[in-house]
């Protein structure tokens, strides 16, 4: 296959370019040299603005003293990236030394090549203390080509003022959070507000009952919408669309919270209990005096991670964040590899908890603190699942083909016919 | 029967409802920029700025490089569009004063050029510029503006010199001008609002283009506006898009434009056309 | 109307002078603007034109050697049973927004004609207001005004006691979600159109226009047989650049997509040939390719008649 000989041969060459100046261990792996990175300069790309500004100085200074090279760093959006990436990662001289770049859509790059292969380092890096359902994602073929670099999660904010005047408590099981959100629901309140096209948040209910999108066969990756566990899960979301949510069906990934705080006309929230992200809780609680800003309220909002199958454990919910890589067309890979070396440092990872985004490496996830969100954040990532690391991911997330095929579950098509419709579609799009 | 006056008032009146209309959005937007997020996501809109204040403008220009973005947004444009008028122009001219072989050909691709989708081009654009050493370059992305707003330019100006009766020239040559002297004395001056609205229009295309500027300048040093502004509608992980700062953020880069039009929109009033024709 | 053409002197090429040195220097004026053009689109073209024949992915951008495929691109969107629909939609969208657009700013325009001074510039810097807004805040506020929950629009139905407006989704169905694309499309077009054929109005010299009156001429008679012949090279070039530009018109529908309703089902070429280029370059290319000829033969008739007239 052409896919591993490219990878082989990247694999090869980088070997080639550092063996003269590093020193081997066991296992293949390689130690980072620091000393070939000297007088370096590097650029790294950031998608958004979520990395804080003390860690960018950090990683400068940091990046400085060890190389006594420049670390530049240029912010780039996650809505403009992968026109930037397509441009930019090819050309030797215009492509960032190190990138961080969409967790759904790392398999895209990975597999057409464009990343160094990491393995040699991948012990020193953090090895299997790191997430690994993101360093799956940037697996080809046993070798990674890209790390996480943090991660973030959804949980569930429900309205405790709501639950308690029907007499409901935080629910031990996915069965028992659907029934009980379906009987909150009114005529003007949704017991349970879910966009009928927000895949993200819905796939929940397929990875709780086991099943999922696609699956590797071989070599091939195949849609598993028509899979036995796949089916219970859809059943279950097509339920609590009918019974829980007065979501239009056309709404995707918008701005849940919205629903959950009282609304000024009458008093009352449009729905009892969302799903979204943590940093969400910024927008939830009750407008001050002034009319200008929400503050939280323990009294009426609170949070759980959502349930799984069986009591106390957890649903696996769809994993936000996203992975970081060396480019391959970089000229400056020594000092690309010494940035990685300070990302993965315990250093930074900390100061990334710090900050309230999920280290890649959970042994540094305590410094999180100990508050709500961050033990509902940490208890949702644990079993937290990423989409199929399939080369056509990202098409398929361009084509909008799981917002169609949702948004007619919603709708109450018949979940089988529905399934083995756009099973087929997943298999045209998964492989290339 | 109306007078005079009176129809003129009535459709001044009649002008300034639509002028009304058509500026709501954008007195929307001012509006919002002036508003805390809260009151944007309220169910009952707030149709008037009371107890708004100035925080968004304070923190977008406190957190981006509007000024360094506005320099370079300034740079590119104006040498795109100083470029295009005086290549369309000549072109302009060529085509619609003078009978040539291959006139028709030129006339047609530069049309057709006009149809291409554009969405599939930027990645040779991209591989092309890099050869070429001008990828964050401000020459080299005012150059791909030339060449995105030359072909519609050409096809307007062509338009407004054609729509120029000749005869006035030969007029004025009859007079004793040479054929220079009559083009510039008595042509050029007609043709000033055409210049001005495709001006105007090539300035908009540049001064909001994004897509090509977004792969060209991929330093954040070199952004031009649309591309600072775009960083304030980008969600990410661990913030919602501030739309207040977005209103803010959009007002300021609107702003350059309005001045721009109203040093220009003299021009396109008809005394000064008139006046040259008479005078 | 012939004598009244020749009054106002409409370009008769007959009259251009044809001397040999004028020639060179005619064809010596298009220099420059067939350099630009080829530094800044013909590398692009042809590289387009090469990979539309090419299975061309992601893999290719890092060097992997390029599959031919001849004209399976190609036959792939034409057997794909979603791009006529979407071709249709696309048409449909375009004649009816390019209708209004130059309806709207044509009215626009004769209004500015005939408003005083004050309200004309005040209705200019509307126009350019509208003009000038970026297309990211521009969208934005279009979209506010119409969200189902907080939309402007939505809570003054509903307090003119149209109940069935609480809550209503303009994005929920394809009619609601192309009507307020089409809102946009016009709200955004109109300011070019009326101010271009306003600046074409200017051009006809008042003497032209006073003759006229002395001739007796009524307002509409005037418009239509002395105006609009002198304005018709704008008016022609107007028209057409809002066939091209509203067939393939992309950044309204891809924002409008952003916020709900983004299957294909709310496909217009623009928004289809993004969608497509993530998924292959070659792909894209030949779409691009295919979408070019389309516009070329829905215009051919037009543009013909429109050299023919001006006898280009």
């Amino acid at each position: 296959m052409n896919k591993k000989v490219v990878a082989a041969a990247a694999s090869l060459a980088s070997i080639a370019v550092l063996a003269g100046c590093t020193t081997g261990t066991t296992d293949g792996q390689i130690e980072i040299d620091v000393d070939a990175a000297q007088g370096q300069n590097v650029t790294l790309w950031l998608m958004g603005g979520d990395t804080p500004d003390t860690l960018r100085d950090w990683l400068k200074t940091e990046y400085n003293k060890l190389t006594g090279g420049t670390l530049t760093i240029q912010e780039q959006g996650w809505g403009d990236a992968t026109a930037l990436l397509d441009s930019a990662l090819p050309s030797e001289s215009d492509t960032p030394d190190v990138t961080e770049i969409g967790n759904t859509w790392s398999s895209t790059y990975t597999t057409a090549g464009a990343f160094l292969d990491l393995s040699p380092y991948y012990e020193e890096l953090g090895g299997s203390d790191l997430l690994q359902g993101f360093v799956d994602a940037g697996r080809v073929d046993g070798a990674e080509y890209a790390l996480p670099y943090y991660f973030g999660s959804r949980y569930i904010f429900y309205r405790k003022d709501v639950w308690a005047a029907a007499g409901k408590t935080v629910p031990q099981t996915i069965e028992e959070f659907n029934s009980t959100v379906a009987s909150l629901t009114t005529d003007t309140q949704s017991g349970f507000y879910l966009g009928g096209q927000d895949w993200r948040n819905g796939i929940s209910w397929i990875f709780a009952y086991g099943g999922d999108l696609a699956v590797n066969e071989g070599g091939t990756w195949k849609g598993a919408l028509s899979s036995d566990a796949t089916q219970k899960g859809l059943k279950a979301l097509q339920a609590l669309y009918k019974n829980a949510s007065h979501a239009p069906v056309n709404e995707f990934d918008s701005t849940p919270w919205v629903n959950i705080n009282d609304n000024e006309t009458t008093g009352a929230p449009d729905a009892a209990t969302i799903i979204a992200p943590g940093w969400a809780h910024w927008s939830i609680g009750d407008l001050g005096e002034d009319g200008t800003t929400r503050t939280w309220n323990d009294d009426k909002f609170g949070v759980f991670p959502l349930p799984g199958v069986t009591a106390n454990s957890v649903a696996p919910v769809f994993a936000g964040g996203s992975n970081i890589a060396v480019s391959k067309a970089s000229k400056n890979k020594e000092g690309a590899l010494v940035l990685m070396k300070l990302i993965f440092s315990a250093d930074y990872q900390t100061m990334l908890a710090q900050n309230g985004l999920g280290p890649a490496n959970l042994k540094y996830t305590d410094a999180m603190g100990d508050d709500q969100f961050a033990s509902a954040l940490i208890e949702s990532a644990k079993g937290s699942k990423l989409t199929p690391a399939a080369p056509g991911w990202a098409s398929i997330e361009a084509a909008k083909v799981l917002e169609e095929f949702f948004g007619k579950v919603n709708e109450g098509g018949d979940t089988a016919a529905l399934a083995a419709e756009y099973d087929a579609k997943l298999n045209d799009l998964l492989n290339k | 029967m109306l007078g005079f006056k009176a129809k003129r008032a009535i459709f001044s009146m009649i002008a300034i409802l639509v002028a009304a209309i058509w500026a709501f959005p954008v007195y929307w937007m001012i509006n919002s920029s002036l508003l805390p997020n809260v009151k944007l996501e309220s169910r009952i809109p707030t149709f008037w700025p009371d107890g708004g204040n100035l925080n968004n403008y304070q923190n977008v220009l406190q957190k981006g490089d509007f000024f360094q973005a506005l320099g370079i947004s300034a740079a590119v444009t104006l040498l795109a569009v100083a470029g295009c008028l005086i290549i369309a122009f000549m072109a302009a001219l060529a085509i619609s004063r003078f009978r040539f072989k291959g006139r028709t050909s030129f006339v047609l691709t530069v049309l057709i050029v006009q149809m291409l989708p554009a969405e599939g081009m930027f990645i040779a654009q991209s591989q092309m510029m890099s050869n070429l050493g001008l990828k964050n370059n401000i020459l080299g992305l005012s150059l791909l503006y030339m060449a995105a707003v030359v072909p519609f330019t050409v096809w307007m100006l062509r338009g407004f010199v054609a729509g120029v009766p000749i005869e006035l020239e030969e007029a004025a040559m009859v007079d004793g001008l040479s054929r220079a002297q009559a083009f510039f004395r008595i042509t050029f001056p007609l043709l000033a609002p055409g210049l001005v609205a495709s001006g105007v229009f090539a300035f908009l295309q540049c001064w909001n283009e994004f897509t090509v500027g977004l792969v060209m300048m991929t330093d954040n040093a070199n952004h031009t506006l649309p591309l600072w502004l775009r960083a304030f509608v980008q969600s990410s992980a661990t913030r919602a898009i501030d739309w207040g700062q977005v209103m803010a953020a959009s007002t300021l880069v609107a702003i350059p434009v309005v001045i721009f039009f109203i040093i220009v929109q003299g021009r396109m009033t008809s005394g000064l056309v008139s006046g040259a024709v008479k005078g | 109307m012939t004598s009244l053409d020749a009054r106002a002197g409409t370009v008769s090429p007959s009259n251009a002078p044809t001397k040999r040195r004028r020639k060179f220097s005619a064809r010596t004026l298009l220099i420059p603007a067939i350099a630009i053009l080829l530094f800044g689109l013909g590398y692009p073209v042809i590289w387009q034109f090469f990979i539309s024949f090419q299975e061309w992915g992601r893999p290719q951008l890092f060097g992997q050697p390029a599959e031919w495929i001849w004209l399976d691109n190609y036959i792939k969107i034409v057997t794909d049973p979603t791009i006529w629909g979407i071709v249709v939609r696309s048409i449909v969208f375009c004649a009816v927004t390019s209708a209004i657009t130059v309806g709207i700013g044509g009215l626009l325009a004769l209004l500015m004609k005939a408003a005083g001074r004050t309200a004309r510039f005040i209705l200019q810097l509307s126009l350019l207001l509208a003009w000038a807004m970026p297309v990211v805040a521009a969208m934005t506020v279009w979209i506010w005004l119409f969200d189902r929950r907080s939309g402007v629009v939505n809570y003054l139905l509903v307090n003119m006691g149209f109940d069935q407006f609480y809550l209503f989704s303009w994005l929920e169905s394809p009619t609601t979600f192309f009507g307020l694309a089409a809102v946009i499309v016009v709200w955004m077009s109109v300011p070019f159109v009326a101010l271009a054929i306003y600046a074409g109005l200017t051009q006809v010299p008042d003497e032209v226009l006073e003759a006229a009156q002395i001739d007796g001429a009524s307002g509409f008679k005037r418009t239509r047989y002395i105006i609009f012949p002198m304005i018709r090279p704008v008016l022609n070039i107007v028209i057409l650049l809002q066939l091209i530009w509203n067939l393939r018109v992309f950044t309204q529908i891809k924002m409008l997509q952003d916020r709900g309703s983004g299957t294909s089902d709310y496909d217009l070429l623009g928004t289809f040939i993004y969608k497509t280029g993530v998924q292959s370059f070659g792909l894209t290319a030949a779409l691009s390719i295919f979408v070019l000829g389309l516009t070329i033969v829905l215009t051919f008739f037009y543009v013909r008649s429109m050299l023919k007239d001006e006898a280009i």
